[in-house]
């Protein structure tokens, strides 16, 4: 199959990774080997590879819906859907599910360099106190479509947190390819995002204090 | 555009910088070339995606030297551009800004501070809401100001679009390949936008309410339809729809500035044939200025001229 990287795009992130990269990034990959139930799987898997070819650090471990333990592990819920692991195996508790293309791509570029940080983050010192509140878990859903240019910001701030707090969970969706799901939370317009599976929502890429706000109001409401 | 898209990863970054840029849309990465050309330490703020507006179009064809080109293609240039002169990038917004000093003091999102000698306002424009009875409720249940973003939630339904400008017929045009229905409603009996647009308009399946605003957005769960009143006539029409898409005109993105920087009555802000404000080293460029024209090529140009003009501060 064709590259789906470019040559000029492969080489900026050959250099970007060798500058930023600092651990090691494992690179967890769910598919499905039922391609009709999976339109995207093998897309999301092929670039995957690409970007683990671009520096050593980074590794893809390949695995399918159907390996149930795994997916009870991580709480996989469909498919394709990435994590990232840090050097210790840890969990960043970041999720993509559908293929993480367009401006999106930039997002999983960012979420890997930040793994292999082990997660290290930039959030301000008010946002860093509010997180220490929420004690129990927290669900951040971000729908988007690939070519929404404010979406990323949104999927890197629920990203950040996630990576921040312990008890944060936060995913990516691709609208298109879940509409049962985004029918259901009525996503028209993105980016949108769903607190614990409905207990609050907003849409737009919100600055960083009013999108944790939004977060703290249903952590306070609960 | 391209399927893996990576323009918006940022660099890592110092704190201390000749030009700030503020936006990276058309104007300020223009003043971005210019400023790393002119040797001059630049960084660059963008709180979403590098490209601004012209991300929001499907394809361009009025900025010179590309008949026809995305707006994601022409955005990719510009920003690969800024950065082959140097300029320094980074996703954060700023939400502080003391512009007064000699020093310029810019405080982002993030909590982190910078300061530059000058500054380039370039944070352009929002899409002005309609401000009408359902639009807040509908927000996120069929009301949209984005087609390239949201488009893909219509396919095959029935949307309408407001207004009668470029923007209004152009996203239409682009709602026409995936919508089943495109209905433009608009306030007078003629369009605004580009003879060429117009023209494209009036040959694709697009159907025109003249003479007529919109009152209300309704429905249930989601949009449903729009409640049309006829200027001329004063009707009142019930129109089946399952999306709005509203392009009535910007909002200059000039909240946290408006206090330093003298702007227009509708918060466009003044400058000089240079660019420069009312403060000395603060330009504004692009959409965000009182400008008769709107344009890639006018954004540009403005940065271009602030540019140049700035360098008096470095000789």
């Amino acid at each position: 199959m064709a590259a789906l990287l470019s040559e000029e795009d492969r080489k900026y992130l050959v250099d970007l990774f060798e500058k930023e990269l600092k651990g090691e990034v494992k690179i967890l990959f769910f598919g499905s080997k039922r391609k009709e139930e999976c339109e995207y799987c093998d897309l999301t898997e092929q670039i995957l590879q690409e970007l683990a070819e671009t520096n050593n650090k980074i590794t893809i471990e390949t695995h399918d819906f159907d390996e149930t333990d795994l997916v009870k592990k991580y709480n996989i819920e469909m498919v394709p859907a990435i994590l990232m692991l840090d050097s210790e195996g840890n969990d960043m508790r970041i999720r993509y599910y559908g293929i993480p293309s367009g401006y999106e791509f930039s997002s999983l570029i960012e979420d890997v360099i930040a793994t292999s940080k082990k997660g290290e983050v930039d959030l301000s010192a008010s946002t860093v106190k509010k997180l220490e509140e929420i004690k129990s878990p927290l669900k951040l859903q971000v729908f988007v479509t690939p070519t929404c240019p404010y979406c990323p910001r949104a999927v890197l701030m629920a990203h950040k947190l996630a990576m921040k707090s312990p008890n944060i969970i936060g995913e990516m969706i691709e609208a298109n390819e879940f509409p049962d799901l985004s029918m259901q939370y009525n996503v028209s317009s993105v980016p949108h995002i769903i607190i614990n599976e409905g207990e609050g929502e907003f849409v737009g890429a919100l600055p960083e204090d009013a999108f944790v706000e939004q977060i703290m109001s249903v952590v306070k409401g609960v | 555009m391209p399927l893996f898209n990576l323009s918006n990863v940022s660099k890592p970054k110092e704190t201390n910088y000749d030009v700030a840029i503020i936006g990276a849309g058309p104007g300020g990465l223009a003043s971005a070339i210019y400023a790393g050309r002119a040797g001059l330490k630049t960084i660059v703020f963008e709180k979403s995606t590098e490209g601004g507006q012209i991300l929001l179009t499907d394809m361009i064809e009025d900025y010179p030297g590309f008949v026809s080109i995305s707006g994601n293609a022409l955005a990719e240039n510009f920003l690969n551009h800024a950065k082959t002169f140097g300029a320094n990038f980074t996703n954060e917004e700023i939400i502080e800004a003391d512009l007064v000093s000699k020093i310029k003091r810019l405080k982002t999102d993030l909590g982190n501070e910078y300061t530059a000698k000058t500054v380039v306002i370039a944070t352009g424009s929002n899409p002005r809401k309609l401000g009408v009875p359902g639009e807040e409720e509908f927000m996120n249940r069929g009301v949209s100001y984005c087609a390239v973003c949201d488009g893909s939630f219509f396919k095959d339904k029935r949307v309408v679009v407001i207004g009668g400008g470029d923007s209004a017929v152009e996203e239409g045009l682009y709602m026409t390949k995936i919508a089943k229905e495109v209905t433009l409603i608009h306030r007078r009996d003629k369009l605004r936008a580009q003879k060429i647009a117009q023209e494209r308009a009036f040959k694709s399946k697009m159907k025109f309410i003249w003479d007529s605003v919109v009152t209300e957005i309704g429905g249930s769960k989601s949009v449903e339809y729009v409640m049309i009143k006829n200027l001329k006539t004063n009707e009142m029409t019930k129109y089946p729809t399952d999306g709005v898409f509203i392009y009535v005109g910007l909002i200059p993105n000039t909240q946290i500035f408006k206090d330093q920087v003298k702007t227009d009555e509708n918060g466009f802000i003044l400058t000089d044939e240079h660019m420069e404000t009312n403060l000395e080293g603060v330009y504004a460029v692009g959409d965000v200025r009182k400008t008769p024209l709107r344009q890639i090529v006018t954004a540009a140009s403005d940065g271009a001229i602030a540019v140049i003009d700035m360098t008096k501060y470095f000789d």
